[in-house]
């Protein structure tokens, strides 16, 4: 393991001389048990350690966070701009909002993310962490535009090493619409994001992860969030085009009549491998959950859904609901599933399905009979398949944005 | 109603047979495996296979993954044989078998003697680590149809048993696979020649009786071309404040065109209403449906022991063969349950269906575990699986872990999962038509299960159903 990084650490800055100490504690304990792999129930799926050393080389960490080119903003809706530079703040533009109603800095400290057992990236994230941001929403502010972070990754980031963290707290009675937007191409790295949710009383807080177009990246983002009474936590993950992406949600409904969403729609081509984890725990009675993950799988892609639902024994009158499909449009496809439920309290409606298999051949013999050609009507159907996750997207605009985006990669199936 | 007479009507097979043992020394040693396979008079292949698992189980470790934990077991603080005195030398025929075990299987309701039963079902009854009797074996001879102890398919058709003896469950499997290999004591033999209906049910009779003793049975089915065969297996044991230890493996080979019913009702004692005592039931079960359009079906319907743990599987190899698996799970006071199936896809147009219904009621937790995987070459195939489970009361748990993988684009998965609690509607309905709140909740329980129970042959599905509901007893309100 340890001949596969070069890191080093005085490219980090520590605030102290106990934080630096830590990072080479954190860091020696990452070393010993390494990446995960598939012997790790969490990544009986992807074996991380596999897929590193097949791919990498003499990992080093960068201090390079200078844009080397322009970015090329959205222009389908009006939106708050943010840019991060190879997963450090650089600057932006909240001008759609009222003033101190909306914070965000760079995270200087990672107080308050918790150590996660059983999870060696956690130590790898608190060794050689950079920051990232803290976003805050005042109480009783509704964000008027969504904030778009331009996730930006410089082209000389080969065999690179990104690790950041983002605190995002949305408090009471407050609403945003935070849009992740992923760049860059060229290089080959791989980045290891932590990233804690508050979500206080009646605060909603909904999440876009898009990835502009396809990216030599290997990602691993670990989310983990609270939420208070009656708030609301949507997330809808469209991130296709990377190489290895692996989104890991740990959701805590801590008080009654919390709701969560996360939807999913991917669409994976060559040499790409997508994971999405949940765990989503109802602590509290009248509670909701609701999972649908969509995956396409061309070539030799492969997706994993792992769902996990908790239902503690207090918590009554749950409403639970996984739903994970894939079409699988090539014999190297794979797709594997493992959607749990631990269900302790007994008026709860839970329920999980799953289903895998091609495209149903009725409809494309339907499709054919009524003119139109064969590989029009697959995707067609395939639009058809990703586009009802959309649904749930009220903002029509950026739905259109959405739809627009997918649309350019369904076009580039064969 | 005294509590002795309560306790009875719990669970009525309780009691035990006060029946000198023969036994081997404690301990899991080399020893032990050679007492074992020299009471049985077993030929060296057998000795040495024996021994090559037990070196196999030295480098082996317990698997620790699963749901319901347990204490530490003490391997070495165990009987790995104990055999009624009297069965030292086998009786010839059932004249000579000691009283006091007709008696025994009398009182579970099996009666050995031939000319008693009024249903065609051939039994072979098993006694702690021996045989006791294997019924209708003249007809069944005529047909050429073997259906005898393992120990005695060992020494008489050696060759059958070679060939097939740890071809499904290998030797070096898991940890309690490999022990049952290494300490196996008696179990069933099955071989049905082509193109052959077994004209009547086989069935094996379980029975724990002596103490500190774990039981280690083995069975092995092979429906050879164009045969059926349906077989079924009980299981009862003495209630005892102890835990004991039942490890059995089956192994079923169909070949082509070959259909093989396995059904199960395991009602080994449960523990007491605290939990205390019962059997740990940890079993591995496998079917490897070798031929082309052969079948295998799994039906079982698990109401006993303090901890249910196995997963019978079924390898689908050959084409369009078919995998089914049928279960009820019903964990009350502090049973804990971990059972499900694998489904394993290597053939082409192969097909599987998975039922599972757990209920869980008191202190218990009841885990559906299953594994559907679909190789690349496995083109066409088809999986249904659908898991409900009803949990009755906010102290206990129902839990779902399905595991799925699907390698080609023309394989269909379709899992479905659902948990709920009983209908408040569908009770009230019953309780309006004067049924009281226990009866009306057996038939909601009973109208849940339906679908599994109807996969069991007739004479098993009446004990089922009663079982059904005396197991939920006091469960309600």
């Amino acid at each position: 393991m340890e001949q596969l990084f070069n890191i080093d650490f005085k490219r980090i800055n520590s605030s102290n001389d106990k934080e630096a100490a830590d990072r080479k504690k954190n860091f020696e304990l990452f070393l010993k048990g390494g990446f995960p792999n598939k012997k790790n129930e969490n990544w009986k799926f992807s074996d991380l350690n596999n897929i590193i050393s097949k791919n990498f080389k003499n990992i080093t960490n960068n201090d390079d966070y200078k844009l080397d080119e322009k970015i090329e903003t959205i222009h389908d809706f009006e939106h708050n701009k943010v840019i991060l530079v190879n997963g450090s703040l650089k600057s932006c533009d909240l001008h759609f909002e009222e003033k101190e109603k909306v914070k965000i800095e760079t995270l200087k400290s990672l107080e308050g993310f918790h150590h996660q057992s059983n999870n060696n990236l956690d130590y790898l994230n608190k060794a050689l962490s950079i920051g990232g941001f803290n976003l805050e929403v005042q109480q009783n502010y509704k964000c008027k535009k969504p904030i778009i972070i331009y996730n930006y990754f410089t082209a000389n980031l080969n065999n690179k090493i990104i690790n950041n963290s983002n605190k995002i707290r949305v408090s009471q009675n407050s609403e945003l619409t935070l849009i992740e937007y992923n760049i860059g191409e060229k290089s080959k790295f791989f980045k290891n994001t932590f990233e804690k949710i508050n979500i206080d009383k009646g605060g909603v807080l909904k999440n876009i992860i898009l990835q502009k177009t396809k990216c030599n990246g290997y990602f691993y983002k670990n989310i983990s969030g609270i939420q208070d009474y009656n708030s609301s936590y949507q997330n809808f993950i469209l991130s296709s085009g990377l190489k290895f992406n692996k989104i890991e949600i740990d959701m805590i409904l801590e008080k009654e009549k919390s709701s969560c969403y996360i939807l999913s729609g991917l669409n994976l081509s060559k040499e790409e491998h997508q994971e999405i984890k949940t765990q989503i725990n109802h602590l509290a009675p009248n509670c909701k959950s609701y999972q649908k993950i969509k995956n396409v799988l061309e070539s030799d892609s492969k997706g994993v859904y792992q769902g996990k639902i908790f239902v503690k024994d207090i918590a009554q009158k749950t409403d639970a609901y996984q739903l994970s499909k894939a079409l699988i449009l090539n014999d190297q496809a794979e797709f594997n599933a493992k959607p749990e439920l631990e269900i302790y309290a007994d008026d709860v409606k839970c329920s999980h399905g799953s289903s895998s298999g091609s495209i149903d051949e009725e409809a494309i013999h339907y499709l054919m009979t009524r003119g139109i050609e064969l590989r029009a009507a697959k995707k067609l159907l395939i639009k058809g398949f990703l586009n009802e996750i959309f649904d749930n997207i009220p903002e029509e605009k950026i739905r259109t944005f959405l739809e627009k985006s997918i649309a350019v990669q369904i076009d580039e199936i064969r | 109603m005294n509590s002795e007479e309560l306790k009875n009507q719990e669970y009525k097979y309780g009691f035990t047979t006060d029946i000198e043992n023969i036994k081997a020394p404690k301990g899991l040693t080399e020893e032990t495996i050679k007492f074992i396979s020299k009471i049985k008079k077993e030929p060296k292949w057998m000795l040495d296979w024996r021994l090559k698992a037990f070196n196999r189980l030295k480098v082996l470790e317990e698997p620790n993954w699963q749901k319901p934990k347990y204490p530490k077991i003490d391997y070495q603080n165990l009987y790995y044989y104990s055999a009624p005195k009297s069965m030292k030398d086998k009786p010839k025929n059932l004249d000579e078998v000691d009283p006091k075990l007709i008696e025994t299987y009398n009182k579970l309701g099996i009666p050995l003697n031939e000319q008693k039963r009024l249903s065609g079902v051939a039994v072979d009854a098993v006694f702690d680590s021996v045989s006791v009797a294997t019924t209708f074996k003249g007809e069944l001879d005529k047909k050429g149809i073997i259906f005898c102890p393992i120990s005695e398919a060992i020494q008489k058709h050696p060759d059958l048993v070679k060939k097939y003896l740890g071809s499904v469950i290998p030797i070096s499997d898991h940890y309690f696979a490999t022990l049952n290999s290494a300490v196996f004591t008696d179990g069933s033999f099955v071989y049905i020649p082509p193109n052959t209906r077994c004209p009547m049910e086989l069935s094996t009779y379980f029975r724990i009786n002596a103490s500190e003793t774990g039981q280690f049975e083995r069975t092995l089915i092979i429906a050879d071309k164009g045969s059926y065969v349906s077989y079924l297996e009980g299981c009862t044991a003495p209630m005892r404040d102890e835990n004991q230890l039942h490890a059995a493996n089956v192994e079923l080979v169909a070949l082509d065109d070959a259909e093989i019913k396995y059904s199960t009702v395991q009602n080994w004692y449960p523990g007491d209403k605290d939990g205390v005592g019962g059997i740990y039931n940890f079993v591995t079960k496998r079917g490897a449906c070798r031929g082309r359009n052969s079948k295998i079906s799994w039906t079982q319907v698990e109401t006993g022991s303090a901890i249910t743990w196995k997963y019978p599987s079924c390898i689908l190899q050959g084409d369009n063969s078919v995998g089914e698996f049928y279960s009820i799970a019903i964990t009350n006071n502090h049973q804990k349950a971990d059972t499900g199936t694998k489904m394993i896809h290597l053939g082409k147009n192969t097909k599987s269906k998975i039922i599972s219904k757990g209920i869980s009621a008191g202190q218990a937790d009841n885990t559906y575990r299953g594994l559907v995987d679909i190789g690349a070459k496995a083109k066409n195939s088809r999986n249904y699986t659908q898991c409900d489970s009803l949990l009755m009361g906010n102290k206990c748990g129902a839990h779902t872990v399905p595991y799925i993988r699907n390698k080609n684009s023309s394989s269909t998965i379709e899992h479905e999962a659902t948990t709920s609690k009983i209908n408040e509607d569908q009770l009230f309905y019953c309780n309006q038509r004067g049924l009281n709140q226990e009866e009306a909740v057996s038939l909601i329980v009973n109208g849940f299960c339906k679908e599994v129970l109807q996969q069991l042959p007739m004479e098993f599905a009446v004990e089922a159903q009663k079982l059904v509901s005396i197991s939920l007893e006091g469960s309600v309100g």
